[in-house]
Formats: structure tokens, C-alpha cells, sequence
């Protein structure tokens, strides 16, 4: 049987187009939505592991109904995968990591897998939480900060930047892994990517159709930019001694 | 019903073309290039890799088939993001012209010269004596010997030093009319007799313009492009299509200048305030919204048209005279806004200001526009 890989990616907002407001409120409401530029690199990646194994890479989706948009559907496909699943919900418009973990897991039970690839986090809340998350309720080997991916007779050889060295891992598959920007320089799609994409299998799903239900949404009681403030301009050239300590003495002042 | 809106895979196309460009980082090296007057080799490389080139080239010769109307936009989009002039890598023109009027043999040599975003030919049309008067062009076609001899001096040969041919006119002198004595040739730009000088101009400092010397130069029958003697009707074919490639440069340039200048006006201040909240700047940005704006209406139309099969002979005149002034002053805008510092070789403006002058000149001067709308305009009132 084929290899099955499976990248997830989110749809996020534009972030030159959040517009901070002066009571430091987000105004999301002219953002285009795209899709996340740190899962662009978990789908070049699923694409590239099938191509090599001979598989079928597949993208997957969860999100509310702006998300079954057909622009942001060619825009997914035209990135080289053979299929797309989407979960479509309006309740997952407060999914937190968990339940969204959640979701994809049901869905990717469902069409089947060998490799899911994560992207390090998502370009909007980026709390790097979903791939790690995705993993235990799947049950399967799971490691971030990967950023490279070999395969072997029936696992893969991952390599992972530690601070101080390279961790090198055999992992048995199935497993679910994140994967850096490193990995890769995800591909810019042509014409003929673009409309091959339009042409290729989606799948729709709800929440009840993949039995599972978002129980408690949370409560997002406020999100709130940082207070902007003017820089100090404060500026320690050289590398002396008592240059260090300056600069040192400097941030520790704050801190 | 009017829709202005892209189709989504127009848009996505334009997305791919703006991360390209982003990936490239491309602008201090353009600067670069425009100083030491090179062809930016490597930015034309990555859109070649990126699949631009082959856009418009039919499959069958191993392009990604695309209609006019999305290269009059990707075009558009490119020089708009800062790409220099006349240094665009799809070939449209040639492609356009091959198509019409080569043998299968010709469109496959200039097609796969095409997909590699090689100029695959310099046009060999303007001589010292014949620029707006093409008619009294003089370069001399004669056979003998069973050879194909050309003598002649065309000048203004945009990528002459560059191109692996050109797409010389030369008359028969055969028939009497000039009109029905030209016919077109492809001649190798290596043959033995070719002489290249380049010319030293204000601007388009990354694409050389070239005198071209040809003495005795040997071609073959097979080189003749089209019909014997219909050579000034396949070349007006010719300038339709490359009137609305030159204008879809103007809007880009346009464009790129109107972005840059308005941003500075949004935060130069100067009094205290930014420079924007003057109303003398206002004007000049309202202003040259519109001309972009007009200069968009007149270009998509008349690319709509050329997709639909409709003649363009009276729009193509109409869009390159229209556009080649609104650019112009739209780029003269930008460097007033910008003030000192548009004017120096630093600022993007000015290059743009250099460049774009002679889209009012070439390709048919503003004022032989009027000469072919005017006339057109005129028979046709008169038809009803």
C-alpha cells in the first residue's frame, strides 16, 4: 500500500491587514484571509515524502465557513498535494488548540495516514501547540522543530536543531511532526498549478460527521495589542568588557 | 453587464508573481544593473524558473497556454513591482508574431528561445531614414545564385546585441508600391556581414538599442517569414499587438512610480505636517489615480478585445497614445512629490522617468498615432 501523507495547514488573516485600533482592539474586518505562511513548508514537505515514497500527499483543513472559499481552495491545491479535506464548522471559530488538535485528528483517522506534517505554529495565535497536541490524541510518534525528513523501510529519519546539536531519530511510523522553515523553500505555484488545482478532489466534512463536537468553547474575554512605546535609541557600540556590561546593565534596569 | 473583477487564477497568478519577486529581493540589484548598463541576468533567470516565460507559448511547444489578456496583466503586475523596462522575460510580441505569420520550424526555433526568456529576435524594422515613414525602408533583398542576399542599416534595435535573431524587413523591389514590396525575414544575428553598435541613451540602461550593419548577408529561402511582398501588412499586424505590450509597461511603470510617491507623500513632513496633507499634493495624487485609472480601462478593454478576436487596429493607437502621455506625466508626478531626492539615481522614480520617455517615441511616436486613429476614426464615421 502507498504511503499516505497528510500536511495540515490553517487559513489565517492577512497581518498587514490587521488594523490596530487605538484602544489597541484588533480590527480584523478588512483582512484577506490566506494561508499560513509557516504551514506553507509542511505542505511543500508532505508533497516532496510522497513523491520520493511514491504516495499520495493530501492537504486537511479545519476552520469556520470562510474557509470553504474557492480561491483559498486552489490557492491550498495549486501547492502540488493531490486532495483536499476540509472541515467546515462555524463552531470552529473559537476552537483553541485542543479541540482543534481534536477535529483534525477525527479527520485524519478517518481518511487514513502514514505521516502528518504540522506546520511550527500558526501565523496568527502561533502558540505551536496543534501538531504536539494532534499527536497524543492520535496516539502516534510525535516531535516538533523538525527540519529534516528522510525516509527509511517503513519509518523516517528525522533531524531536529537542538541548541547545541543535531538530534537524529529513527521514527517508526505512523507519526505526526512539525516542521521549521528550514525544511524547505516551499514552491510558488505556475499557471498550470493554479489550474490543475481547481480540477483536483475535495472533501467536505461538518463537525457530526466526523462524531465529534467542539463541548465548552472558550471564552475569549479580550486580545489586545502590546502598548507601543517610543524606542530608548539607546545604542552600545564595540565589544569590550565594559561595553557588555553597559548593555547588560541596560536591559537588566528593565527587566 | 461590465465585470472588473480577476479570475481567481489571475489572481493567484499575480500572487505567485509578487512572492517571486518578494523571494528575489530584487530592487538594490536592479539599481546595480541600471549603474553598470547589464541585463539583470539573475532576476530574469528566477521568473524564468517561475514559469513566466512559457506563459502564452502553446503546450504543444512545451508553454502553458495563456490568453492575452492575463499577460497584458502579469506584465502590468511585473513592472509595477519595479521591473526594469524592455527587460520583461515573456516574449508575447515574438510568440505573437511567430504564431501568425512562421512556418512550424520557425515557431519551434523562436518558441524555444521563448521559453528560456530569450528575446528571440531584435524587430528589424526602423532604418536611419525610414522611423515613423516605414515605407521608405531600404534594406535590399536579392536573390542570387540561388542565394538570399540582404544589404542594408536598421537602427534602433532594442536587444540586437542579445537576440539570436532578427526579424529583418527588406524590400524586393519587385513592385512599384512600397506597401505590397517588403517581406520579412529571419536572419541569424551570427552570420558573417552583421555589424552591432550599440547606442548610448538616457535611459533603459539594462537593454542595449542597437545600429545593425548587414553587408552581403547570406540567409536561406526558409528564412522568410510569412508571404513574399506582404511583409508591411504582417508588420502593422505586428505593432497592434505590440502597442498594447508597450502600454501594459506604461500602466506598470505608472504604477510603481504612483505607489512609491505616495507613500512619501504619507509620511515627508515637512511644516510640521506630512507633505500629503497639502492640497497641492493631494491634487497631484487624485490626478494620477485617474490617469491609472484610465489608463487601466483603455488597456483591458482593448486586451479584451485582441482575446475575442475583435479588431484593435483603431484601439491599439487610441491606448498607446493615450497611455504612453498618462504615464509620463503620472512618473513626473511622482518625482515633483518626492522632490530633490526623486531625482536622484538612488530613487526608483527617476529611473522610471529615464525609461519610460521613450514609450512616448517608440513603438510608434504619439503623434503617428493620430495619423492611424485619426484617419480610422474618420472612414468609419463615415461608413454609417
Amino acid at each position: 500500500m502507498s504511503m499516505k501523507v497528510i500536511a495540515c495547514y490553517k487559513i489565517v488573516p492577512e497581518e498587514l491587514d490587521i488594523i490596530i485600533k487605538a484602544d489597541r482592539t484588533l480590527d480584523m474586518s478588512k483582512a484577506v484571509l490566506k494561508l499560513g505562511q509557516y504551514d506553507l513548508p509542511a505542505i511543500e514537505e508532505a508533497v516532496q515524502t510522497a513523491e520520493s515514497a511514491g504516495g499520495k500527499a493530501i492537504i486537511l483543513c479545519a476552520g469556520p465557513t470562510e474557509i470553504d472559499n474557492s480561491k483559498l481552495i486552489k490557492a491550498a491545491l495549486s501547492r502540488g498535494a493531490a486532495e483536499l479535506f476540509m472541515v467546515v464548522d462555524d463552531a470552529m471559530k473559537t476552537a483553541d488548540a485542543s479541540q482543534t488538535a481534536g477535529v483534525l485528528a477525527a479527520a485524519a483517522a478517518k481518511i487514513g495516514f502514514d505521516l502528518i506534517i504540522c506546520g511550527e505554529g500558526s501565523s496568527d495565535i502561533y502558540a505551536q501547540q496543534v501538531g504536539a497536541q494532534l499527536g497524543e490524541q492520535l496516539q502516534v510518534n510525535t516531535f516538533n522543530a523538525v527540519n529534516n525528513i528522510k525516509l527509511n523501510n517503513g519509518s523516517i529519519i528525522v533531524e531536529r536543531a537542538l541548541e547545541r546539536e543535531i538530534e537524529v531519530l529513527d521514527v517508526p511510523l505512523p507519526a505526526v511532526i512539525s516542521v521549521t522553515t528550514d525544511i524547505n523553500l516551499p514552491r510558488i505555484p505556475q499557471l498550470k498549478d493554479i489550474l490543475a488545482a481547481g480540477k483536483k478532489p475535495v472533501t467536505k466534512w461538518g463537525l457530526s460527521e466526523l462524531g465529534v463536537s467542539i463541548a465548552n468553547p472558550i471564552d475569549v474575554v479580550s486580545t489586545l495589542a502590546p502598548e507601543s512605546k517610543e524606542r530608548r535609541q539607546i545604542i552600545i557600540e564595540g565589544d569590550s568588557d565594559d561595553k557588555v556590561e553597559a548593555f547588560l546593565q541596560n536591559i537588566k534596569k528593565d527587566l | 453587464m461590465i465585470d472588473f473583477q480577476k479570475t481567481e487564477e489571475q489572481e493567484l497568478l499575480l500572487e505567485s508573481l509578487r512572492e517571486v519577486y518578494k523571494r528575489g529581493n530584487f530592487d538594490d540589484y536592479f539599481k546595480e544593473c541600471d549603474k553598470n548598463h547589464v541585463f539583470p541576468e539573475k532576476a530574469a533567470d528566477a521568473m524564468v524558473e517561475a514559469g513566466f516565460a512559457k506563459l502564452g507559448i502553446p503546450e504543444k511547444f512545451g508553454g502553458t497556454d495563456c490568453d492575452f489578456t492575463t499577460l497584458i496583466f502579469v506584465a502590468e503586475e511585473a513592472y509595477a513591482l519595479g521591473w526594469p523596462s524592455l527587460c520583461w522575460v515573456n516574449q508575447a510580441l515574438q510568440v505573437d508574431d511567430i504564431m501568425a505569420f512562421g512556418s512550424e520550424e520557425q515557431c519551434k526555433k523562436i518558441l524555444d528561445l521563448g521559453l528560456k526568456g530569450i528575446k528571440p529576435f531584435t524587430l528589424g524594422f526602423t532604418e536611419p531614414q525610414a522611423g515613423s515613414d516605414n515605407s521608405s525602408m531600404n534594406t535590399k533583398v536579392e536573390r542570387k545564385d540561388g542565394k538570399v542576399v540582404i544589404n542594408g542599416h536598421k537602427t534602433f534595435n532594442t536587444a540586437a546585441n542579445r537576440s539570436p535573431y532578427m526579424l529583418c524587413i527588406a524590400r524586393e523591389y519587385k513592385n512599384e508600391s512600397p506597401y505590397k514590396d517588403f517581406s520579412m525575414f529571419l536572419l541569424p544575428m551570427n552570420l558573417p556581414g552583421i555589424q552591432i553598435e550599440n547606442l548610448d541613451k538616457i535611459g533603459n540602461w539594462m537593454m542595449q538599442t542597437c545600429e545593425v550593419y548587414m553587408k552581403d548577408c547570406e540567409i536561406k529561402e526558409s528564412d522568410l517569414v510569412g508571404v513574399a511582398g506582404k511583409g508591411f501588412y504582417q508588420l502593422m499586424k505586428n505593432f497592434e499587438v505590440e502597442r498594447l505590450l508597450v502600454c501594459a509597461a506604461n500602466v506598470g511603470m505608472a504604477r510603481c512610480a504612483y505607489d512609491e510617491a505616495v507613500k512619501y507623500a504619507g509620511v515627508r513632513e515637512q511644516f510640521g505636517q506630512t507633505i500629503g496633507t497639502f492640497q497641492l499634493i493631494q491634487e497631484k495624487i487624485v490626478d494620477m489615480k485617474i490617469k491609472i485609472e484610465n489608463m487601466q480601462n483603455i488597456l483591458y478593454k482593448a486586451a479584451w478585445k485582441k482575446s475575442t478576436g475583435q479588431s484593435i487596429m483603431i484601439d491599439s493607437s487610441l491606448v498607446k497614445r493615450y497611455t504612453g502621455q498618462a504615464a509620463f506625466q503620472v512618473i513626473d508626478d511622482a518625482m515633483q512629490i518626492m522632490g530633490g531626492i526623486g531625482y536622484t539615481n538612488d530613487c526608483r522614480i527617476s529611473r522610471l522617468w529615464r525609461d519610460q520617455r521613450v514609450y512616448r517615441i517608440m513603438a510608434g511616436t504619439e503623434e503617428i498615432m493620430v495619423h492611424t486613429a485619426g484617419r480610422a476614426l474618420i472612414k468609419e464615421a463615415m461608413k454609417g
